[in-house]
């Protein structure tokens, strides 16, 4: 029960930290959203000193109050639920970017992750068992992958089966020229995924490797262990050693890394939406960089700060599933 | 403009120039894709006007962040004003007005057989209601118009202002949507009202929106008549490179952006062209205004006249605007539009080559001296000056690499530096910059005034640390170009203007707190398979640009589908 609670208030404490570095980062940056608004609104036609007044009423004139008025303000809202108003997307809330797009980025980000870490523990565990077969040759190949600019790797994906083969679409979550809005049909539905693949294959292919790698040396350490000697020597079938006996125990180092790319779903996406014009989290939040918006960027870290914390605490449980050993310990 | 800094700014993000330029030109040699679209004969085009990411629902005709297509499409002005050529404004909802001598009566003719897309007549009451729901609520005034308004009858409506505002005209006319007044006298807050379902009098509607695009289609009852183009859908791309990619594979018709090897793709795909139509100039922006803050060798009038003359503008051209880009004046004016309002004709546009031994000798009777490292200096301080541009704006880079070239010729450091745009934004308008890469232009109407009010007045600017935002990023201050603003400001007689803005040119083209460079391409590229009629350098009925607010309505109702 102190374990649960140690842990517990090491999460409340991180999450504190984390909401007030959210809160005084972006306010560190150079330029206020005032500004920025005007600026843009003066490459569109003439600004005058009217102007300004009329943005820092739209805005609201709290950008000259106290830091410590402003923080407890942020604190009372974030309590309240109340995420802001973007800048950016003026008069939307963040809470109404963050619902449009956070879906697409867990939905194609978080299932890619999963499908690269099923697929590389999986050849791991293989490539670990038959150490010296064709699978050990992947290794290095996809190692090399994984170590290949990301943004690079997509674009010649992009470039190889977007243009000159057309096999996938170059961008988008869906087709927009076909489909006036998400709806619930099958063609719908085929189409997501169509826009999907793409994106979803140069994430899985450049992050196979890790896995693929760490599974596999797990599993050869794993191997030579005395419990899988007495095992063999028990008699029993080759598929129950390699499952329950190695996979089982190697396993264990890859669901803490998992626990960690799962937390950094929604953080790590904005070059993948930026290449393939992806409407997901990290482009709002690309948005909410270029043009200062305090409310969506905090709205944007909060929902990575949750998820990250969020991730690692569902992994600590987990843990105590696969592993007795830390069930064991109170 | 926003669609230009855009794509410039996410280009960075996402690829080099070579491979972006590699894959137009092999697609466009694979014969255009193909890609997802549908379309051809069915008289609907796809625009790119610059919307990356989400798209949110904004069609608020008084909000900053309307989506693009509300203002002139959706909804319409009193007058169109075409800042692509030298040309009368065209008249839309008004047909005629008047001032009174004193310029603070605005009389407008309202037209009359117009009706709102729900079916109620449109009079001049919506306009009256218009302007007083402007001057009642501060936030909406983005203008600044100081109106209030009264309709005397069916089709009158009379402004009426504080004092001599002729210089508003084209904010009034021009620049200012019209709302019915019988829906948004319910608007509980105007300034947050998204507008969802809009009720307007232009020659689209809303159809349908979702976050990823929106599609408008033809207003039957139109006041000019339904358009021949049934249905425009617009889309959001997050990159260039996107939407170049896009253009090839003809699944967007109707985009304007800097394109790397545009020649290659126009070779080798026939249904895309292409129209050039400079309009913003490309300016050093020098902080020189010592008595308000501003710091560095740039303060010196003699630096910037002879940085104006050090320039290759032909060379700069080639190496960092494509070839696409024309000359300017150095009026600030542009050559073609503008020429009668330029008092001097050797300053209708600059010449092109260097001429380095005006400026050298220039810098010599300044008493800039040369060191033994070939930089000049005067008092113990260096002829050494930072420019600073925007991460990604890859012309603008290659700009400050040729002009660090060719400023060391007569003795002048430059140091270019990249930051965030943030950042350069933050750093122009409050002063704390020595150089800075920009463009400028575009007025509320091609008036010289609203250029030269806006960046060489007195009254807009301020010291260094505080924000320059209403435009002189410059911090200029001189009492001979306020006094002809004053004039120009107080007459509606061109005559007059025309001789209050030769003064001005006359002090500006000495001490150029802004050293143009060149007039910048503006690029816009058309899908003609899809429909035809698009605006030509030589019939530039309006400005090209897809991302252009108000001359978008009038090509939508020219042009034509094909099939």
């Amino acid at each position: 029960m102190r374990y649960f609670l140690q842990k517990l208030g090491f999460y409340a404490v991180a999450l504190w930290a984390a909401l007030t570095i959210n809160f005084v980062i972006p306010r560190l940056m150079p330029g206020d959203p005032v500004d920025i608004m005007l600026s843009k609104l003066a490459t569109k036609g003439p600004v005058s000193p009217a102007t300004r007044e009329a943005v820092e009423a739209l805005l609201g004139a709290d950008s000259s109050a106290s830091w410590w008025q402003q923080y407890v303000d942020y604190l009372h809202a974030l309590v309240t639920g109340d995420l802001g108003t973007s800048v950016a997307y003026f008069p939307a809330g963040v809470g109404e970017i963050i619902g449009q797009t956070l879906p697409w980025t867990v939905g194609l980000i978080g299932l890619s992750t999963v499908l690269s870490f099923v697929i590389g523990v999986g050849l791991g565990t293989f490539a670990g068992w038959k150490r010296g077969s064709w699978l050990d040759n992947l290794i290095p190949f996809t190692t090399m992958l994984q170590s290949v600019p990301y943004f690079w790797l997509a674009l010649l994906l992009l470039f190889l089966f977007g243009s000159v083969w057309s096999v996938f679409p170059l961008n988008g979550g869906y087709d927009v020229w076909t489909y006036a809005g998400p709806e619930l049909s099958w063609g719908f539905v085929g189409s997501v995924i169509q826009h999907g693949a793409l994106p979803a294959l140069t994430i899985v292919i450049s992050s196979i490797g890790g896995w693929m790698l760490g599974m596999r040396n797990m599993m050869v350490s794993t191997l030579s262990e005395d419990y899988i000697v007495t095992a063999e020597a028990k008699g029993l079938r080759p598929a129950r050693i390699r499952m329950a006996y190695a996979a089982r125990n190697a396993v264990l180092p890859s669901v803490s890394g998992f626990a960690i790319s799962l937390g950094f779903v929604v953080a790590g996406s904005i070059v993948t939406e930026a290449v393939f014009s992806y409407p997901g989290v990290g482009s709002a939040l690309l948005m909410a960089v270029n043009s200062n918006d305090y409310a969506l960027m905090q709205g944007v870290f909060l929902v990575i700060t949750l998820s990250v914390l969020g991730a690692n605490l569902i992994v600590d449980l987990l843990y105590g599933l696969i592993d007795p050993r830390t069930r064991a310990r109170t | 403009m926003f669609l230009h800094t855009l794509s410039r700014s996410t280009r960075a993000v996402t690829a080099t120039a070579a491979l972006a330029a590699a894959t137009l030109a092999l697609s466009a040699c694979g014969g255009g894709g193909g890609g997802g679209s549908t379309g051809g004969g069915d008289g609907s085009i796809t625009i790119f006007n610059g919307a990356t990411g989400t798209i949110t629902e904004n069609f608020n005709p008084f909000s900053t962040t309307a989506l693009q297509p509300t203002l002139g499409v959706i909804f319409e002005p009193l007058y169109y004003y075409n800042l692509a050529a030298d040309v009368d404004p065209e008249p839309l909802l008004a047909t005629d007005f008047s001032w009174n001598d004193d310029g603070t009566q605005l009389t407008i003719t309202t037209r009359d057989d117009v009706t709102w897309s729900d079916g109620e007549p449109f009079t001049a009451e919506d306009v009256a209601f218009t302007f007083n729901l402007i001057q009642q609520t501060p936030a909406l005034n983005t203008g600044g118009i100081a109106a209030t308004a009264e309709a005397t009858d069916d089709t009158t409506a009379v402004l009426t202002f504080p004092e001599t505002s002729f210089m508003q005209e084209p904010q009034v006319l021009g620049n200012q949507a019209i709302v019915p007044e019988h829906i948004w006298k319910d608007v509980a807050d105007p300034t947050t009202e998204v507008n969802s379902d809009p009720v307007g009098t232009g020659a689209f509607a809303v159809k349908s929106f979702s976050a990823q695009s929106y599609v408008l289609e033809s207003n039957p009852d139109y006041w000019g008549g339904e358009p021949k183009l049934k249905q425009v859908r617009y889309v959001s791309l997050d990159n260039a490179d996107a939407a170049s990619a896009s253009l090839v594979a003809g699944d967007v018709d109707w985009m304007s952006a800097f394109l790397p090897g545009l020649e290659d793709i126009i070779k080798g795909n026939q249904d895309i062209s292409y129209v050039n139509t400079p309009a913003l100039t490309t300016v050093m922006v020098a902080c020189a205004n010592a008595d308000l803050g501003c710091e560095g060798p740039q303060t010196d009038p003699a630096v910037r006249q002879a940085i104006y003359h050090a320039l290759n503008r032909d060379q700069l051209n080639n190496l960092a605007g494509g070839g696409f880009a024309a000359p300017a004046s150095p009026t600030m004016l542009l050559p073609d539009r503008d020429k009668k309002w330029i008092a001097d004709p050797d300053q209708v546009s600059i010449p092109q080559a260097a001429d380095t031994d005006t400026a050298a000798q220039i810098l010599d009777d300044a008493g800039w001296t040369a060191g033994s490292d070939g930089i000049r200096s005067k008092d113990g301080q260096r002829l050494s000056l930072t420019i600073q541009t925007v991460t990604g704006w890859s012309d603008y880079i290659s700009l400050n690499d040729a002009m660090t070239q060719q400023l060391a010729d007569v003795g002048i450091e430059l140091k270019p530096s990249q930051v965030s745009w943030n950042e350069w934004s933050a750093a122009q308008t409050g002063g704390t910059f020595q150089l800075s890469l920009d463009s400028i232009g575009l007025g509320a109407s091609s008036n010289p005034y609203f250029v030269y009010n806006k960046f060489y007045a007195t009254d807009n600017t301020v010291p260094v640390g505080e924000s320059a935002s209403a435009g002189n990023a410059s911090r200029f201050s001189d009492p001979t170009v306020d006094a002809a603003l004053e004039t120009a400001r107080s007459t509606s007689d061109e005559a007059v203007q025309q001789e209050a803005y030769a003064q001005i040119q006359s002090v500006i083209t000495e001490q150029f707190p802004y050293i143009p460079i060149y007039t910048n391409s503006m690029l816009t590229e058309f899908n003609t398979s899809r429909a035809t009629g698009w605006p030509t350098a030589e019939d530039t009925y309006a400005m090209p640009a897809s991302w252009k607010s108000w001359d978008n309505g009038q090509v939508l109702k020219t042009i034509t589908p094909v099939g």
